[in-house]
Order: C-alpha cells, then structure tokens, then sequence
C-alpha cells in the first residue's frame, strides 16, 4: 500500500492549509464549474495561472499533482482521442470512415486535456492540504440547510466521517491479512485470472469479518459514552471565517469576471 | 536442511523519498544460530515487526543482505524467487485468528500446505496431525473456524502455519490475549515442538518471563538500531543497563534484586527463572543452617 494518494493530507502551515476548510471546498467547486466556461487559449491561460498560483502559495512539492494525474492517465487519453477523432469542423486534415481529424477537434482534445488537469490539480490541492475529516465537517456545515428540506445531514456526515476515519485501518488490516496468506503460500497478482480470483478469497473473508465486527464495537463504543443523534452536539473541530478567507473568496470572483470578460461568446 | 539466518548491514525504510519516509531498521548486522530459540525484544516501534517481515521476504531491504539457507535476498531480489523461502519459514503472526477464512477448521489448516504443493489427501493428513498436535479437538475439525471461542481460533491460526512444517518458525507476540493457562500451554507446545523437529525458533514478545524460560538467545532492538544479542544471562545481568533502555528483568530477577535488597544476602548469579531462583534459594538456607 502507500501508493494511494486521494485524499492524502500533508501537513502544513501555508496560507492554503490555514483557510478555512469550508471556503476551501466552496471554492474548488466554484473553480471547476468556471472551468466549463474557459473557451479559448486566454481563459485557458488564466485557469493555468490561478491553478499555479494557488499551488505555489500551498508550498507543496509539484510531484504530488503529476502523481495525482497518472492513475487517471487513460481516462483522459480516451476523452483526448474520442474528441480528436470525432469533432469535426474547420480544415479537415485526414478522414477514415467514421474518424476525421480535424482542426477544430485537435483543439477541442487539447482543451479537454487541460481541463482533466485543471480539475484534478485544484482537488489534488484541496485534499493535500485539508485534512479528510476537515472536508467532512466542511460538507456537514454546508449541507445543513438541507436539513430543512428532511435531508439527514448529521447521519451523511457521521458516516461520511467514519468512513473516512476507517480508510487507513482498513488499509492497514488489508497489508497485514495480505502478509499472513503470502506466507501461507498465496501469490497475489500473479498467475492468470482464474488463479488470481481465487487469491481474493482468502483476503476478502476476513477482512469483511473484522469489518463488521470493528462496526459493532464502534457502535458500542458510541452507545457507551452518550451518543444519541447529532442533535444538539457540539463540535470539537470549531471553523471560523478569517480574512484570508474572504480574500480568497474575492480572488476567484476576481478571475471569474475577467474569465467572463477575455471567454469567446 | 541447515537454515542459518545472516543480516548483514540491513536498512529498512518505509515509502522512501516522501514526507512520511521513516527509518525502520538501521544497520542491522545478526545471526540467528541454526536450531536456537531466539527472541526478539524492544518496545512498540522498535522495529521487530520490520525485522521479522524480512525473514520471509514479504519485506526486502532497502539496503544490505539477508542469507537464509541458501536463499540471498538483496534490494532486487524478485518476487518470485522468494516462493521457495516461503515454504521453509513459518510466520505466526500477531493476532493470526485474523487469517481464518475457510469453510472448516480442516480446510484452514490444509490451506497452505496446499498452496505450497501437497496433494488434497495429504494436506488434508497433516492439518488432522497438527490439529491434535495444537489441542484441537476432532469433533471441532468440521465447524466453522468462525464458530470457535477466541483461543480455539488462535489455535486452528497456529496449526496453519505448522501445518507448512516450517525449518524456521517465527512466533510474534503469539500469547498475546489468552489466558494465563492457555498462555503457558501454547509455550510448552512450542518448545515440544522445537525440541522434536530441531526447529529455528524466533519469538518475539514482551513477556521476559518467557524470554528467560524458553529462549537461548536474545536480540535487542531499540529504535530499529541492534543494541544488544547474546544469551539471555548476558542480556539480563544488568539491571541498571535494562532500566536505561526501558526493558524489565524476568519476574524470578526482578524478585532476586529487591530480596538482595533486603536481605543483603548475594545470589552467586541472578536467577532468571523461577526453579533457579527456588534452587538458589534452597542453598542460602540450607548454607545458612550450616553456617548458623
């Protein structure tokens, strides 16, 4: 394990990492639905500037955005190609039945790539510089007008929390059930389909088993010091808006407008 | 098959050349004798489960060598190459309950000898011979290992790994959790076990009770630096060293110290187990009606 890098928090005190995790979240979704307006080279260029701006101000080592790319790199490649291959429009440089390669569908996949790593940098950034349960209670206290509508936010963000909470155990037991059956003679990973298959076995039955029973211990543990319903609970974890925040929040708004203004309508 | 285990200079780092990279193993240089009984102590991180990893290659070092038997494993040693090493080293981990997935206590048992190329008939002969050899009882063989009180799981865990019929077998913490009874009836088993099959065994615990009962030779690890190997008279003769490292002397010492304490009466040689400590005991008193 260890290779796993969504939602992987690296502490740290840049300005980033100190603003608060709720204008954090607000602002990545606000940046990745401007994205959808960037229509030409300018507004791409600005989108790159503030994604490399912001990136610079969190003081985290660029490798770990290039890392957070690559598992996604087929993904990508595959949209890249579906929109070369099947846009057409302007000067048509090679046609081959259903395929055409044309201009505009060179630039259609360019833009399609830089907008796969635009958003995928701005959420690197978010979950390298808050903490998993911090964007839990950032999700609670923006969900809770939801609440009027009947919608249990409490009980989202609790399991939201223990689910996030329950990752690395979960990992950690994975490592150590996986050490035990290697030595038990399992290989996993190898041999063919059929052969790893059957290697899944012997790891995924106890590791159900001890999920459940980890579930009913922690519910216990829960019942046995009051819990009841998040109705009425305080936070441990309290957020306040701080200048920064506003700043930040203006700073978007700021590239919004003139995203609106250099965008092709 | 004469199976020595060599370190030499062994480094162990987890998730290199990242901020979460963290030193486990330090410039490990050991060996573990042929036929000994080894433990392996420190505190919580000290390192010992790192250690232990590497003696079957789930783990390879980062840098330095480990020979077992004829086996060497260096930084590129592949994977598959390890396969055969698996066989004739035996892991009983801590907790190993937690590796239980069969149908029936039987075909847990049968799973690895299985895996390492015995037929069905076979595998299925040697996990009826380890079930008894572990205190299993025949009429628990066909049930659910899930079925089972927590020291019966325990059990059908450790006939698994026997079952692989092991040169080298490595035990962590392998009482952790049972009761009083159940803890000195496994450690009696091991030692039988040990004596029977010339076994290389290496156990690794807190308990210096059984360090100074069953092991004839001790490792000590402290922040995943080797700080002390040798028998454990050697490692236990002084108290003032183990304080320093935060370790504790066996019971039988630990009572040998306060009564010399007390009395101002000298042990020949701090007794480490509690029939030395009553033999020595007996002397000073008969010794003491003589001299009186």
């Amino acid at each position: 394990m260890g290779k796993v890098l969504l939602g992987r928090y690296i502490p740290g005190s840049s300005l980033v990492h100190r603003m608060d995790s709720r204008s954090k979240l607000i602002l990545s979704f606000f940046f990745i639905v401007i994205i959808f307006l960037a229509n030409n080279w300018e507004s791409y260029l600005l989108l790159f500037i503030v994604t490399i701006t912001s990136i610079l101000t969190a003081r985290v080592n660029f490798s770990f955005f290039i890392k957070g790319v690559r598992p996604l790199i087929w993904l990508i490649l595959f949209t890249v190609l579906l929109q070369i291959f099947f846009s057409s429009g302007g000067t048509v440089f090679w046609k081959w039945g259903p395929f055409t390669l044309s201009y505009y569908g060179i630039v259609n996949g360019i833009y399609v790539f830089c907008r796969f790593v635009l958003i995928i940098f701005m959420s690197t950034l978010l979950t390298l510089t808050t903490a998993p349960l911090e964007i839990a209670d950032a999700l609670e206290k923006l969900m809770m007008p939801l609440k009027r509508i009947k919608v249990p936010v409490y009980e989202i963000s609790l399991m939201l929390s223990i689910a996030l909470r329950f990752v690395p155990t979960l990992m950690d037991e994975t490592t150590k059930i996986m050490n035990a059956q290697r030595s038990r003679g399992v290989n996993f990973g190898e041999g063919n389909i059929m052969q790893q298959i059957k290697a899944v076995v012997p790891l995924l039955v106890p590791l159900f088993v001890s999920s459940f029973n980890r579930a009913e211990d922690l519910a216990t543990a829960m019942e046995a010091r009051g819990y009841h319903g998040g109705e009425g609970r305080t936070k441990y974890r309290v957020h306040y808006w701080e200048i920064r925040d506003t700043l930040g929040c203006t700073f978007f708004v700021v590239v919004f407008i003139i995203l609106l203004f250099i965008r092709q309508w | 098959m004469v199976m020595g285990i060599i370190f030499k200079t062994v480094n162990y780092t987890y998730q290199p050349s990242t901020p979460f990279e963290q030193k486990a193993l330090k410039n490990i240089s050991v060996e573990i004798p042929t036929g000994s009984y080894t433990a392996v102590i420190g505190h919580t991180g000290s390192g010992k489960s790192t250690f232990l990893q590497h003696l079957n290659g789930l783990l390879r070092p980062s840098s330095g060598e480990i020979v077992i038997g004829k086996q060497i494993i260096t930084p590129e040693t592949k994977n598959k190459e390890l396969g055969e090493l698996r066989k004739h080293v035996g892991i009983v981990f801590q907790f190993p309950e937690a590796q239980l997935f069969e149908e029936t206590v039987l075909k847990d048992i049968a799973f690895a000898p299985k895996n390492f190329g015995k037929n069905e008939e076979e595998a299925t002969a040697i996990a009826r011979q380890m079930a008894r050899q572990v205190g299993l009882k025949e009429e628990l063989l066909l049930k659910s290992p899930f079925e089972l009180s927590g020291g019966q799981m325990r059990r059908v865990a450790i006939a698994g790994i026997l079952a692989m019929e092991p040169e080298i077998l490595v035990l962590d913490e392998p009482t952790a959790g049972l009761d009083p009874k159940g803890r000195l009836e496994m450690m009696e088993m091991f030692k039988e076990l040990k004596e029977k099959q010339n076994l290389t065994v290496i156990l690794v615990t807190h308990q210096m009770d059984d360090v100074a009962n069953y092991a004839d030779n001790v490792i000590v690890l402290e922040n995943g630096r080797l700080i002390a190997n040798g028998s454990p008279k050697k490692i236990f003769a002084q108290p003032k060293w183990l304080i320093e490292h935060h370790l504790a002397l066996p019971k039988a010492g630990e009572f040998a110290v306060n009564f010399e304490k007390k009395t101002g009466y000298k042990f020949e040689t701090l007794p480490l187990t509690e029939s030395d400590l009553a033999s020595q005991i007996v002397k000073m008193v008969h010794g003491g009606v003589q001299n009186g």
